[in-house]
């Protein structure tokens, strides 16, 4: 699946994301970056913050954002999943990451397509792992489309009337 | 005259609805296309105003606060006539609505909006939709401040929203600044009230969890007091809260009301005020400056002070009965003196309620050029207002607008109709209400019979979605579908107003056939026990609905 970042196509991506329900065991998580969902990682915190790669946690609206941002220091990357189109909450999750200070990667999962990715971007979203079928070269103009933002964005929070 | 002092569209606002269109228009493209799938097309036009209809996609366009230009609703009448079928119709969040525009088309429609800095942004779709306000703002005597600057601000700040294009549900905010709520704020997810405290500062009054539809809820104060600069990051605060917490399992239940009366609203004021602790005093804090730009743009019109001294005005009274009909029913006072606010009746006879023709479009544009500051307002109520008519020129705007069936003289009266456009055209919708509107206006025919029975408000909806408002009107009449047969159930008591509150059902439904019978009924009870010159919904207080109960159905068996 292409995967996006500072609005370009990258090559690699060195994050795994681990489908932790077909995993037999712990100790049979892959070497190297990973991504696991929050509950599975607050079942095996101690395992997975002594692994050598990097980890980054798998969240979604229904995790308890208390929880999360209790963590976000011990993580490179969290991955926000948009279960469907119609579900806005990774929008508020993101503004409350970047507002927490977290600095690491913050990926757009799930239902991630070309007409949200302005919107994601300007919520701090900076990285975006768009369905191999829905992807296509054009959607890298989905970032210019629009150009004026009048409530300031996740890089830049000032509103318009202070710039 | 020519001079306004509406909001000026500046270079960002035009680069924003230019963008947008072709934004829009790729999307349309990659739709019919079959690249963009239909759900989230869905997301996308509602996002932009389009429905599919019963027949056709419905278009609906936005007036922001209510307020337009000549330039901007000649606009509008020349889109009636190039792409539809000559007509549209406004609607209680004041905004209009073209029922038979082309899919394909409608990108040209946007673009020919965008000339006049007018679009379709976030009309429908699960966002914050456009806000609304008194259509007698800056004009009215009773008023603590104009809140049209206000509504701007949060125009700008809600337009394209990134973090809340994506709502649980479709989410509307209304401001008032007087005591008077000609806005309906109460039933709004968001009320905002301007208001003075002790030290005579001004704020806002905030109130949340407020609407119709199927679950009817007043609003619920969350903060008595509010000062305006921290207006957009306590807006911020609860959005967020909502977003983060509203319902998304079922439509039905995705309001705001519903997660404010789930969570009480102490603990929903307390989430919110949590919240609002990390935004408070930030970046969204308004600056004295910002609100004065906001304010500039609403500042009184250069008005007549000769106009004072007309006396034209009685004499044409005297002398012309229609005339002074119309001056007493669809005039109000202004706070200037020597002028008046004129309604525009969209209520004509055996018309649907909030149409309009392009002709009567091109009509009052000409008439506010000519003689209210080149500027129109609509209203909550289907109308249309012209603020700012010197006294003298009354009987000329009078004439012209009865020459174009825009002067019946029922604002107020129980014709002063609002109505959803039901099955007729509404694919939700389970019943008519254009028939029944029909029925109540040939029945209720006699206006003097209609002036006696003074200042009510019948509201009526072809659906438990309540578009019609019909919860919150002295009477309120609900189509409902029963085995095939349309029925009409009716309430009373309810009110949109500062004491707003819901109608109370008066008992079973009834069919097509009876509705302007049931009414009769009702009316003569309230002719019967009303004291004086007592409004329906005042004795209605003091009686309630046994009385109606009574009459209604003791004769119908």
């Amino acid at each position: 699946m292409p995967l996006l970042i500072n609005q370009k196509v990258v090559a690699q991506d060195s994050w795994q994301s681990v489908d932790v329900e077909t995993l037999e065991s712990v100790q049979n998580l892959p070497d190297g970056d990973v991504i696991v969902p929050l509950t599975f990682y607050q079942e095996h915190r101690e395992l997975l913050l002594s692994r050598s790669g990097r980890l980054g946690l798998q969240v979604n609206g229904d995790d308890d954002w208390v929880a999360l941002s209790a963590e976000q220091a011990n993580v490179a990357l969290i991955a926000v999943e948009f279960p469907v189109f119609r579900d806005g909450r990774g929008f508020s999750i993101a503004r409350q990451l970047v507002r927490a200070g977290f600095s690491g990667e913050i990926r757009a999962v799930g239902d991630v397509t070309r007409d949200r990715l302005a919107y994601m971007q300007s919520s701090g979203f900076n990285a975006f792992v768009i369905p191999e079928e829905r992807f296509s070269a054009d959607d890298l103009g989905a970032f210019t489309e629009v150009s004026v933002n009048y409530q300031g964005t996740a890089a830049d929070p000032r509103p318009l009337f202070r710039r | 005259m020519g001079e306004t002092f509406m909001y000026q569209y500046n270079e960002v606002d035009q680069t924003l609805v230019d963008e947008r269109v072709e934004q829009y228009r790729d999307q349309t493209r990659r739709y019919l296309a079959g690249e963009l799938p239909e759900d989230e097309f869905l997301a996308l036009r509602l996002m932009n105003g389009l429905y599919i209809q019963r027949y056709a996609p419905m278009l609906r366009v936005a007036i922001p606060y209510g307020l337009m230009s000549s330039l901007q609703l000649r606009k509008m009448a020349h889109i009636a006539r190039t792409y539809d079928k000559g007509y549209a119709h406004f609607t209680t969040r004041t905004n209009i609505q073209y029922n038979w525009p082309k899919l394909e088309e409608v990108p040209d429609i946007l673009a020919e909006l965008a000339q006049v800095q007018m679009h379709a942004i976030q009309t429908s779709g699960n966002c914050i939709r456009n806000t609304t306000t008194d259509p007698y703002a800056g004009v009215h005597a009773n008023e603590l401040e104009d809140p049209r600057a206000y509504c701007e601000i949060i125009r700008q700040w809600s337009t394209l929203h990134p973090e809340f294009a994506y709502l649980p549900r479709k989410f509307k905010i209304a401001v008032t600044g007087s005591f008077e709520d000609r806005a309906a704020s109460q039933v709004h997810d968001i009320g905002l009230h301007l208001v003075q405290n002790d030290a005579g500062e001004i704020g806002f009054e905030v109130l949340v969890g407020g609407g119709l539809g199927r679950t009817p809820v007043i609003g619920k104060m969350i903060n008595e007091f509010l000062p305006k600069e921290h207006l957009l990051s306590y807006l911020d605060a609860i959005l967020r809260v909502y977003n983060l917490n509203g319902r998304r399992d079922n439509k039905y239940k995705a309001r705001i009301k519903i997660l404010v009366n789930a969570l009480g609203a102490d603990e929903f004021r307390r989430l919110v005020d949590e919240e609002w602790q990390h935004g408070r005093d930030g970046e969204l804090t308004l600056t004295h400056a910002e609100i004065e730009r906001a304010k500039s743009f609403f500042t009184p019109f250069d008005y007549d002070v000769t106009a004072a001294t007309d006396t034209s005005l009685a004499l044409q009274q005297a002398e012309d009965k229609g005339f002074n009909t119309w001056y007493e029913r669809n005039t109000v006072d202004h706070r200037v003196a020597g002028y008046r606010i004129v309604i525009v009746s969209l209520k004509p006879y055996l018309q649907p309620a909030g149409d309009i023709t392009d002709a009567q479009m091109d009509l009052v544009a000409d008439l506010a050029e000519k003689y209210s500051f080149g500027e129109i307002r609509s209203t909550h109520d289907q109308n249309l207002v012209l603020a700012d008519v010197k006294k003298s020129d009354l009987y000329t705007v009078w004439r012209a607008l009865e020459a174009h069936n825009l002067a019946r003289p029922n604002i107020g009266t129980l014709l002063d109709m609002i109505v959803c456009p039901g099955f007729d055209f509404c694919s939700l919708a389970n019943a008519k209400t254009l028939n029944i509107a029909d029925q109540i206006n040939e029945r209720f025919d006699d206006l003097d019979h209609l002036y006696d029975l003074g200042d009510i408000q019948l509201n009526m909806s072809g659906c438990i979605n309540a578009c019609g408002h019909h919860h919150v009107a002295d009477i309120g009449i609900l189509g409902v579908d029963k085995k095939g047969e349309d029925w009409y159930q009716i309430t009373l008591g309810g009110s949109s107003r500062e004491d707003a509150a819901l109608g109370k059902v008066l008992g079973k439904s009834v069919a097509t056939d009876d509705v302007a019978n049931t009414l009769e009924k009702i009316l003569e009870v309230f002719v019967e026990r009303r004291q004086e010159e007592e409004l329906f919904r005042d004795t209605f207080k003091r009686i309630g609905i046994d009385p109606f109960k009574e009459n209604v159905y003791a004769t119908a068996h």
